[in-house]
């Protein structure tokens, strides 16, 4: 019997990597609006699958093998987390 | 005997390059300045192997005011203005993160050019990528083309001309080569060094951050299953940023108060530093406290080693320093001031109110060459001796064929991505002819550009594949109108201490000196990539010497209407790019064409001989005139057809229909191969 489930994939650059659209968005908008208790903002990029599959296992090894295939995430300068919510 | 202390951190220096930095130093270095050797000493910053080669190139002409030994050659262009232009490798990191590898190559070189005093005004990418059908090819090509794209029209810079070769050496290992050619008058000309004591270093720009660490020493290695994992993270690109460095940093050398400015590349601030004060014979005091850091708890082999993008190092005469900093303020471009010229001719690093380093500069600056074997490989002699294929039957078949594959294919979906009229100054853009044209709107000349390289030619036999990628990039200024006054190279080669791959190197060098001798074209500057080999497989890149050129128009105006150069594919791919270019028909009586000596047809079609240039013009008095000129000067030259108002691409010999091709489908053909393979469209 296969269900289906909902897996997000968050990707984010390494830590020691930097991120120029997240040290904008820190710069020139939230410091600049005065929020100085903020003291950094990291971006990434969020996909979210619906997948058929036999159990929430194989659903995350699916999307897992699809980054990795068609290259959604660079492992050289890339982070990635996969969340697998029930069907 | 004494048994030396181990060495605290890894260093990749020989054995015999470790005892001559004891001896040098007559003490146990400490572990940053064990670091600071390992990083000057690489391949990399060193060209430790090529120098004693690259001295062959001539190097001097009265229109060179800055040869090699800076960052950029810089030649006089007339009516007191000058073009800085210099020609880099990218090719680890983009071979391993292709977007973020080709987009920071080009903020590289863009800051070199900037550190000149001049305004970047265009860019050339020379491509070399695996064999368009697999996945890990397709991947490189697609993003390596987008990080150019985004990134120089991001700065407003435009990528005018470039060239793109498929060959399956080149499959783990592509070649990303970034050219940038600024703008400069004469008497604004800025030297990377330092050459007054009391000066106030500022370093400007990016924070340090622990990326990029050991960048060099890692592009002094072949690329490996370990670097996979292992490897230094790859940069990020950041334009926006760079667009205002790039206007602060003009500003702020308007001011009249700096003395000495450099980028800061691979080796980061130890190489920066030490260099300028190699070249004025002065010393340096760093103070590492004060650097701007991107990250906390940083020691100080990580702050002197650091390859963080976006940094330059200004060297401020210390009355005019509240004025520079009020130029970066206004920009908004962090900066902090890191310490001062000397006289002490040495390069003091503290850290924590400790001395971490104590070097002088010229020890970093000028590392021990080392003389490499050369060897001829064994299996040229076999290939040289390879058996002429049959001649084929079906020319027309083959003709269409040849316009159908990637390395003749049309690029359009490269260059389409790429901006290439930002700044107003482009005349003749990619794909309109043999090299790109722009306005010098300063003087009213112009200047035409190109890069050149066929690698395949001199995988069989490096001294002409080097003579010859200045010959074809000469010919290719020269068709659009311009002399050619000045070229800078970027040598790609696999591993140098493989007497096989040296003797390509060597070779390769000694052919481009010999033609740049014979041309009267001088070098001012260049770079040199090894290690472009897979590990695994052993299979090194074929040699890939690219010429990037400079030539002048004085003058606009002409007898031709159109002239293009015969290089890939020869005779009938110039004549069939010709056609499709101009949407016309060619009827060619092959009979005319100069030879030698009787060939055959299929050599004569597609014979890629050097020096041969097909011109058009609008009248028989302007052909004749041609030919006059031509006889005067010794060149060979002929009528050998014209053009037709119609679709036919016709060939004959002697009355013998050859080949018949339509315009129409040769240009579909042409045009359809690149982004069928992408999958695109």
């Amino acid at each position: 019997m296969t269900q289906t489930f909902i897996v997000e994939v968050i990707i984010e650059n390494k830590p020691a990597a930097r991120d120029p659209e997240g040290e904008t968005i820190h710069k020139d908008l939230i410091l600049k609006g005065g929020y100085e208790n903020v003291k950094s903002v990291r971006t990434g990029k969020y996909l979210k699958f619906l997948v058929e599959a036999e159990d929430e296992k194989h659903a995350e090894k699916i999307v897992f093998d699809l980054c990795n295939a068609l290259r959604i995430y660079n492992p050289v300068v890339h982070t990635h987390k996969i969340l697998v919510k029930g069907g | 005997m004494v048994k030396n202390k181990p060495i605290p951190v890894k260093v990749n220096l020989t054995p015999k390059e470790i005892r001559m930095v004891r001896k040098l130093l007559g003490r146990e270095p400490t572990y940053v300045e064990w670091g600071m050797f390992d990083i000057m000493w690489s391949e990399h910053c060193s060209y430790k192997s090529s120098k004693p080669i690259l001295k062959k190139l001539p190097t001097s002409s009265p229109k060179v005011l800055v040869g090699p030994g800076y960052d950029s050659g810089i030649v006089d262009v007339g009516d007191g203005m000058a073009v800085a232009f210099k020609v880099e490798s990218h090719n680890h990191p983009s071979a391993i993160e292709p977007y973020n590898g080709a987009a920071t190559g080009i903020g590289g070189i863009v800051r070199d050019i900037l550190a000149t005093g001049a305004r970047p005004i265009l860019l050339i990418d020379p491509l070399r990528f695996g064999k368009l059908e697999t996945g890990r090819t397709k991947w490189l090509f697609r993003y390596v083309v987008k990080g150019i794209g985004d990134y120089g029209n991001c700065i407003g810079v435009p990528t005018v001309a470039g060239e793109v070769e498929f060959d399956e050496s080149f499959e783990t290992n592509c070649l990303v080569n970034v050219a940038c050619y600024g703008l400069v008058r004469k008497d604004k000309i800025f030297l990377a060094r330092f050459d007054k004591p009391g000066d106030i270093l500022v370093l400007i720009g990016g924070a340090t951050g622990r990326d990029g660490i050991h960048g060099v020493t890692f592009a002094s290695k072949t690329i490996s299953e370990e670097s996979e994992e292992d490897r230094p993270a790859v940069q990020i690109g950041d334009p926006f940023t760079k667009k205002l460095l790039i206007e602060a940093v003009l500003e702020v050398l308007e001011t009249g108060y700096v003395d000495g400015v450099k980028d800061l590349g691979g080796g980061g601030l130890t190489c920066t530093t030490s260099e300028m004060a190699a070249k004025g014979g002065t010393g340096v005091e760093i103070i590492l406290d004060n650097l701007h850091v991107r990250e906390e708890g940083m020691n100080p082999y990580e702050l002197m080693l650091s390859e963080s993008q976006e940094r330059m190092l200004l060297a401020v005469n210390p009355e005019g320093l509240s004025k520079v900093l009020g130029v970066l303020e206004k920009y908004e471009i962090p900066y902090s001031i890191i310490g001062k010229v000397t006289d002490s001719g040495k390069l003091i690093v503290k850290f924590k109110d400790e001395i971490v380093a104590s070097i002088p500069p010229k020890y970093l600056a000028e590392a021990p060459t080392i003389k490499r074997k050369a060897k001829k490989p064994l299996n040229l002699e076999k290939l040289w001796r390879i058996k002429k294929p049959k001649e084929p039957k079906n020319f027309s078949e083959i003709l269409y064929k040849l316009v159908s594959t990637p390395n003749i294919a049309c690029k359009e979906w490269v260059y389409q991505q790429y901006d290439h009229e930002v700044g107003v100054r482009t005349i003749l853009k990619p794909g309109d002819s043999d090299a790109a044209v722009l306005r010098i709107i300063e003087t009213g000349k112009a200047i035409a550009v190109k890069a050149d390289c066929n690698s395949r030619h001199s995988y069989l036999d490096p001294f002409n594949g080097g003579a010859g990628a200045l010959a074809e990039a000469s010919r290719n200024v020269v068709c659009v109108g311009a002399e050619p006054l000045a070229y800078t190279d970027c040598c790609n080669f696999g591993n140098p201490e493989k007497p096989e791959v040296f003797w390509q190197f060597k070779r390769g060098v000694e052919g481009l000196a010999y033609m740049s001798r014979k041309l009267r074209i001088p070098c001012v500057g260049g770079n040199v990539s090894f290690y472009n080999e897979d590990s695994e497989s052993k299979i090194a890149v074929k040699p890939s010497l690219v010429v990037v050129i400079l030539g002048l128009i004085e003058n606009l105006d002409g007898l031709v209407t159109a002239a293009h150069d015969c290089s890939k594919g020869g005779l009938a791919i110039a004549l069939a790019l010709m056609a499709i270019k101009g949407k016309l028909g060619v009827k060619v009586d092959l009979s005319k064409i100069p030879t030698s000596k009787p060939i055959r047809m299929d050599e004569l079609l597609f014979s890629e001989s050097h020096s041969r240039i097909i011109l058009t013009t609008s009248t028989k008095e302007n052909a004749k005139q041609i030919l006059k000129i031509a006889n005067k000067k010794g060149a060979p030259a002929n009528l050998v057809g014209k053009v037709t108002d119609d679709d036919n691409f016709t060939l004959t010999f002697d009355g013998r229909k050859i080949v018949e091709c339509s315009v129409t489908q040769m240009e579909r053909f042409w045009k359809e191969t690149i982004p069928k393979a992408l999958e695109v469209r």
